[in-house]
């Protein structure tokens, strides 16, 4: 099972990479994550120099500049990482379960139940400060996948299709629900505005430490699912003959799906289009076996939204995008070129 | 002192549109008053005598004395702190509502409800009231939308909001006809406005001022150098010197700032900051002031952040208060020196 075959995809082969080419694309894919964390500390809206960042990180003080690197870039940098990661391969594991190339986590209802436990939170609870709302945020991205869960299984099992339908008919039915709340409610609007946009501004570290176990234990399952996966992608009845449950799979690849989507947007907020793009940049470097598909989005997620939010802190000085928009921006038109392109999915 | 560009604009919301000092001056210059009968052709009936007033909307004939008024947007509380008793009322927010005297409270509150903001009113309910007079200010978009609705109703009156506040109380006044306590509110500002500059002149001549600020619809981790709100009072009034946008461009409270910026307020003598009426910052604000980076800056360790209560800038009972709060901050700064 762990062997993966070549296999016919649209007109014509997939040629599967050797470990040298997958090797060295995972080396740089580090490199540029590191070269990138690294900027992320040194680039911001004010300008400070690079003796001030050393000495912010190794020779601390009570500078007033120093504060800057080790209270905001520093944690913002680590929220970009996690959150990075956590997205890229959640995007991966949902492309994989729905042999969907255009799905991504929110198409399991994953942002649609974040935003309207957050919406509840703030409008009805008054909830107002993030760290209050963001375990609204993952219990609502919970919640909302067990029913989409519920709701696609059909006598004959879990069916990747009704399960996407499912999850699109409950976001469907939870944003109509969240305009209501909002319309009523326009200070719960206000308030929760820029959570919706997706940022990793002002996030202290506090916040990521509680997501991280789940988000460990998501890391773990998706690993432990990447095999069966492999097999599942030639068939359901292939893959049951190579002794893959297809239903313990597919769960625990939903449950990995949910705790790292919904542990990224309890963070920053739903944030689009990393998810998508990541698998498919990972796909296009090592082919279609899951399992470095997974790794390279470890890496690559991180990639994008470290290198989006540090354009989105220079582009509009001296204010900033948030990562979340100049995602979308540089997303939109690789959905497009996505789903022009013939030998989209490679799944 | 850098001389500064006089501005009219008042508005409180950081997101909505302001400027256009013209029109201010304009609508103080082109409301007009005058009494005249109506045209009704049976001697017998009672003549209703109405006023002309002239406002954004035009020349709108106005009941000489309504009794049954209904306030949308942000003409309700100026109305009712001038003594205005709405039968009709748009929602403010829980904050503004929180920071009413008693008895201006209890006079929103037994209000009807009308829907949430200006484009949310409810017709029906509002028609059911039977007002004779309705005063609106609101987008003009959001106008634009409910103006035939509300003209069908009964006479309509709106303000954008461009206009400049002292101008507006002034219109809102004479429209709603609550002339009475507006002779005795502008007095005690010009009197207070006068005190502040004696006693402190010298002291706002060689300062510089920012005045910073964070709202509930702030970004987490971000603030503003707000430019807009009671500040513009200290700045156009009195003549402090704050940052300020340049003509024509957006006001300087719309760019949300991250917080590692704060170290940038290092370059201003003193630094205002919000806070309520028992003297703590705002709940929105109060992030800000917890921050190593805040507590580094040299005003702050000097003393020289001072926390100033802005309960309103649309009309002049919250801005005697804020000018109190002003004047008992100044009060503080000689002694730091």
């Amino acid at each position: 099972m762990t062997a993966l075959i070549a296999r016919h995809d649209g007109p014509g082969n997939v040629t599967v990479p050797g470990p040298r080419r997958r090797l060295t694309g995972l080396a740089v894919a580090l490199v540029a994550l590191l070269v990138l964390l690294v900027l992320s500390v040194m680039i911001g809206s004010t300008s400070i120099s690079p003796s001030v960042v050393w000495d912010a990180l190794f020779h601390p003080s009570a500078d007033i500049d120093q504060f800057a690197i080790r209270d905001y870039r520093l944690p913002r940098t680590v929220v970009g990482l996690v959150v990075g990661a956590a997205l890229g391969v959640a995007g991966a594991l949902i492309q994989a379960l729905t042999r969907n190339p255009l799905a991504d986590p929110g198409i399991l209802g994953v942002h649609a139940g974040a935003s309207f436990a957050v919406t509840v939170a703030v409008g009805v609870l008054g909830v107002r400060d993030i760290q209050g709302y963001m375990w609204f945020a993952f219990a609502g991205a919970l919640i909302v996948t067990l029913m989409v869960l519920a709701l696609g299984s059909t006598r004959r099992g879990r069916s990747p299709v009704v399960m996407v339908l499912a999850g699109v008919c409950v976001g469907a039915v939870l944003g109509g629900a969240r305009e209501a709340l909002q319309q009523t409610n326009p200070d719960a609007f206000d308030a929760i505005r820029s959570w919706n946009a997706g940022s990793v501004v002002g996030r202290p570290l506090d916040l990521v430490w509680p997501i991280l176990p789940f988000l460990a234990v998501a890391l773990v399952l998706t690993f432990a699912v990447s095999g069966p996966l492999n097999a599942m992608v030639l068939g359901d009845e292939l893959a049951v003959a190579q002794g893959v449950r297809l239903a313990r799979t597919r769960i625990l690849a939903i449950i990995a799906v949910t705790l790292l989507a919904g542990g990224a947007t309890a963070i920053a907020g739903p944030i689009g289009f990393v998810g998508l793009m990541v698998p498919h940049v990972a796909r296009w470097v090592v082919g279609p076996d899951q399992r470095w598909i997974f790794a390279y989005s470890v890496l690559l997620g991180p990639v994008l939204l470290l290198a989006s939010d540090i354009l989105g802190r220079v582009v509009m000085h001296p204010g900033e995008i948030p990562v979340g928009i100049v995602t979308a921006f540089v997303g939109a038109p690789v959905l497009v070129g996505l789903a022009r392109r013939k030998r989209a999915s490679g799944l | 002192m850098k001389k500064r560009k006089k501005s009219t604009t008042m508005t409180k919301t950081p997101l909505r549109r302001r400027g256009a000092p013209l029109a201010a001056a304009l609508l103080s210059a082109t409301l007009v008053l005058s009494a005249c009968g109506s045209n009704g052709d049976d001697a017998s009936e009672p003549v209703a005598k109405t006023r002309t007033v002239k406002a954004d909307n035009g020349s709108v004939d106005v009941p000489a004395d309504p009794q049954q008024v209904v306030t949308i947007g942000n003409t309700t509380l100026p109305f009712i702190d001038m003594g205005g008793k709405p039968v009709g009322v748009t929602e403010v927010s829980a904050s503004e509502l929180g920071l009413l005297p008693a008895e201006q409270k209890a006079t929103f509150e037994a209000a009807t409800n009308l829907g949430s903001s200006g484009d949310q009113v409810d017709m029906e309910k509002l028609a059911s009231l039977k007002p004779d007079l309705i005063l609106a200010q609101l987008p003009d978009s959001e106008f634009e939308q409910i103006e035939k609705q509300l003209a069908s109703i009964a006479p309509t009156v709106f303000w954008g909001l461009d206009v400049e506040w002292k101008a507006f109380a002034g219109a809102l006044s004479e429209a709603g006809n609550v002339t009475d306590g507006l002779g005795e509110q502008k007095a005690k500002f010009e009197k207070k406005v006068a005190e502040i500059k004696q006693a402190y002149g010298k002291i706002i001549d060689d300062t510089s001022f920012v005045n910073v600020d964070r709202w509930a619809s702030s970004d987490p981790g971000t603030f503003s150098i707000a430019d807009f709100g009671c500040v513009e009072i200290a700045q156009d009034d009195i003549g402090m010197d704050f940052p300020r946008a340049a003509a024509g461009e957006d006001p300087l409270g719309w760019t949300s700032l991250p917080f590692e910026q704060i170290a940038g307020l290092s370059k201003y003598d003193v630094i205002t900051y919000p806070v309520d009426a028992s003297g703590r910052p705002t709940e929105p604000f109060a992030p800000v002031v917890g921050t190593n980076t805040w507590k580094a800056l040299p005003a702050v360790s000097s003393g020289r952040a001072l926390g100033v209560f802005c309960p309103g800038n649309n009309s002049y009972g919250p801005v005697l208060q804020y000018l109190d709060s002003l004047e008992t901050a100044l009060a503080t700064l000689p002694a730091k020196e």
